[in-house]
């Protein structure tokens, strides 16, 4: 039973990112020789932007915004204390323009390809047992970088660009707590490098959850906090680049997952940004498949 | 102990990430004000306007501090959605209009500091980013600047003063005849419009006249339209215009004209008072002098706008773009040819 929750959660807990908004890292690590591989769609839609100092409605230019995005996502075990994790996304961002709009600004509608690639290595450096759970302690770092050759610098026309063209270098603290009857809760904190003049961010996940051999099932709430060196859109020191903005974030999801057959699985969760900061105001759902071995 | 320790640990990590995931609300900013890009992003009465300033490459400058005045600030005349419906505007048609002259116009909104209401005095004037200076008339007990009406006043934004205007308004930076031909050659909408016009003042000699840059003009300018129903009548019966048979559609009709005729026509469009240019709120209902010495009949002051009828007018004609500024006066365009007596 032990050993199947063990499986289970591991498996599990790579579930698709849905973007910007989930940390790639869990709280949970793979055994030695273990991974898993997961495919996943999302789909997101915004027609209120969180601008300074309130929101509004209607995007500008494009009115709403839909993205789609297909993500490869995976994680392995090098060492029962130390795992790779990687994903890569191809985004698809999809605006509301009419036609006239787009004439007379010879803007398109649409923008896709693919994003960034992140590689994240994880280390567990302690671990105890408590009375009726487990306790980990995580260290993570990692590097996102662009490897599609999109484009973020077109003015309000990147409104709709699938990604700000940074490389960021990130690390992240991790503690992970299993209680043996499935309730887990994980918190982390971290801090994103950022480049392309993308304003750093302080980054931070709280995630409750419950993991059984049939079931599971997280509700999260993810938080990221700019650099103030970052410039409000349409506000002091706006150019039009939008790389350039301060973009903060609470957002809350939660992820299901159930096994099907053998180490194959299905997962699904929803997402939605209950506050922000020069970013839509988007809510959407993922579904993915994982395979585990 | 050991545990002891490792639980104040996680306790300390989950009460990290609670306090971090705290921190974004709005109560952060909320008390910021805007900008005036932002304003005219946040409300939906300035739909036109935020499209307007995004194609006329002035959004990122209404989001900044002025640099060019040491307020840091703007004040912008902004117009609503109906004052650009008024001219048929809205985001889908701007690009019925050059960009330069949508950048120009909106320019000629803006002004460097912060200029406010209790400020603005009937008869006073303030320059504008693009240069000519606007005009305050009081009528009635209403402001207006130039001949747009101020709706609301001194709405504060972080980089400047907000006031609320019902009309575009419109400065050419030439004189009435280059401004009748910046129309003529599809610098301002980038269909030509004021063709027929154009070719009857070189036809009646009148260039010269119109350009005098001492004068102050007050112009009634007909429309293409205004001037093919005239020349060709009813499109849908034969030859029932002025010109007959002859009718083509095309401006060298008005060549086919005596230049008598076409010089006594043009001069009832202009008013006799050559030295006070006129604003719509500074027309008044009844007959005015024209410099060809009869009168014609103005309507009441409706709405910022007024009719204005010839003597041999069968109904008044309407003013389609009003209170056009140009160096040398003030063109109003209008949706008939004004006709005296022939």
């Amino acid at each position: 039973m032990n050993l199947n929750l063990r499986l289970l959660a591991g498996a599990l807990l790579m579930l698709p990112v849905t973007m910007l908004a989930q940390s790639p890292v869990s709280g949970f690590m793979k055994a030695k020789g273990e991974g898993s591989i997961t495919a996943s769609f999302s789909s997101e839609k915004y027609d209120e932007v969180f601008l300074v100092p309130q929101k509004v409605d209607g995007v500008p230019v494009f009115n709403e915004v839909q993205t789609t995005s297909y993500s490869l996502y995976a994680e392995y075990g090098i060492s029962d204390n130390f795992n790779l994790v990687f994903n890569l996304p191809y985004i698809k961002s999809e605006g509301e323009a009419t036609p006239e709009t787009l004439d007379n600004l010879g803007y398109e509608n649409e923008r896709k390809g693919v994003q960034d690639v992140s590689l994240y290595a994880k280390y567990r450096f302690a671990s105890t047992a408590t009375p009726n759970g487990m306790i980990n302690f995580i260290a993570a770092a990692g590097i996102e970088t662009p490897l599609g050759d999109y484009r973020a610098d077109e003015g309000l026309q990147s409104i709709i660009a699938i990604g700000n063209r940074s490389t960021d270098i990130a690390g992240l603290a991790i503690a992970n707590y299993k209680h043996n009857n499935g309730i887990f809760a994980t918190g982390q904190i971290g801090y994103s490098l950022r480049s392309n003049s993308v304003p750093n961010a302080l980054l931070s996940e709280l995630k409750l959850g419950y993991a059984a051999s049939k079931f599971y099932l997280d509700a999260y709430i993810a938080n990221q906090l700019s650099d103030d060196s970052g410039v409000d859109i349409l506000g002091e020191g706006f150019n039009g680049f939008f790389p350039a903005t301060r973009v903060n974030y609470t957002r809350i999801g939660f992820n299901a997952y159930v096994p099907v057959y053998k180490g194959i699985g299905v997962s699904g969760g929803y997402a939605n940004y209950i506050e922000g900061r020069n970013l839509g105001d988007a809510d959407g759902f993922n579904w993915g498949v994982t395979y585990s071995f | 102990m050991k545990n002891l320790y490792k639980y104040t640990g996680i306790a300390l990590a989950f009460l990290g990430t609670v306090l971090t995931t705290s921190c974004e609300t709005d109560s952060a900013y909320e008390d910021e004000p805007a900008s005036i890009a932002a304003i005219a992003v946040a409300n939906p009465a300035f739909t036109t306007l935020e499209a307007a300033a995004i194609l006329g490459d002035v959004a990122v400058t209404l989001s900044n501090s002025n640099a060019g005045d040491p307020s840091g600030d703007f004040t912008v005349f902004a117009p609503t959605d109906d004052a650009f419906a008024r001219l048929g505007l809205e985001e889908t048609t701007l690009g019925v209009l050059q960009q330069p002259f949508l950048k120009n116009t909106l320019l000629y909104h803006v002004s460097d500091g912060n200029l406010l209401s209790g400020s603005i005095m009937d008869g006073g004037t303030a320059s504008s980013l693009l240069g000519p200076t606007r005009r305050f008339i009081n009528r009635d007990g209403t402001l207006y600047i130039n001949g747009s009406e101020i709706l609301a006043t001194d709405i504060s934004a972080s980089n400047g003063t907000v006031h609320v205007i019902d009309k575009v308004m419109i400065a050419s930076g030439a004189d009435v005849v280059q401004t009748a031909l910046a129309l003529n050659d599809g610098n301002v909408f980038k269909n030509p419009e004021l063709t027929f016009l154009v070719a009857a003042v070189v036809h009646a000699g009148l260039v010269e006249t119109l350009s005098n840059p001492a004068a102050s003009y007050t112009v009634f300018a007909p429309t293409d339209a205004a001037f093919k129903t005239l020349l060709g009548g009813d499109p849908a019966v034969a030859d029932d215009g002025l010109l007959g048979a002859d009718y083509t559609g095309m401006p060298s009709d008005i060549t086919k004209l005596p230049v008598d005729l076409v010089t006594t026509v043009l001069a009832y469009h202009v008013f006799a008072d050559t030295a006070n240019e006129k604003f719509t709120p500074e027309m008044n209902q009844g007959p005015v002098a024209t410099f060809q010495g009869e009168n014609v009949t103005l309507g009441a002051f409706t709405d910022g706008v007024l009719t204005v009828k010839g003597i041999s007018n069968a109904t008044p004609a309407n003013m389609v773009i009003p209170d056009v500024q140009t160096t040398n006066g003030i063109v109003h365009v209008i949706d008939q040819v004004l006709l005296p007596t022939l």
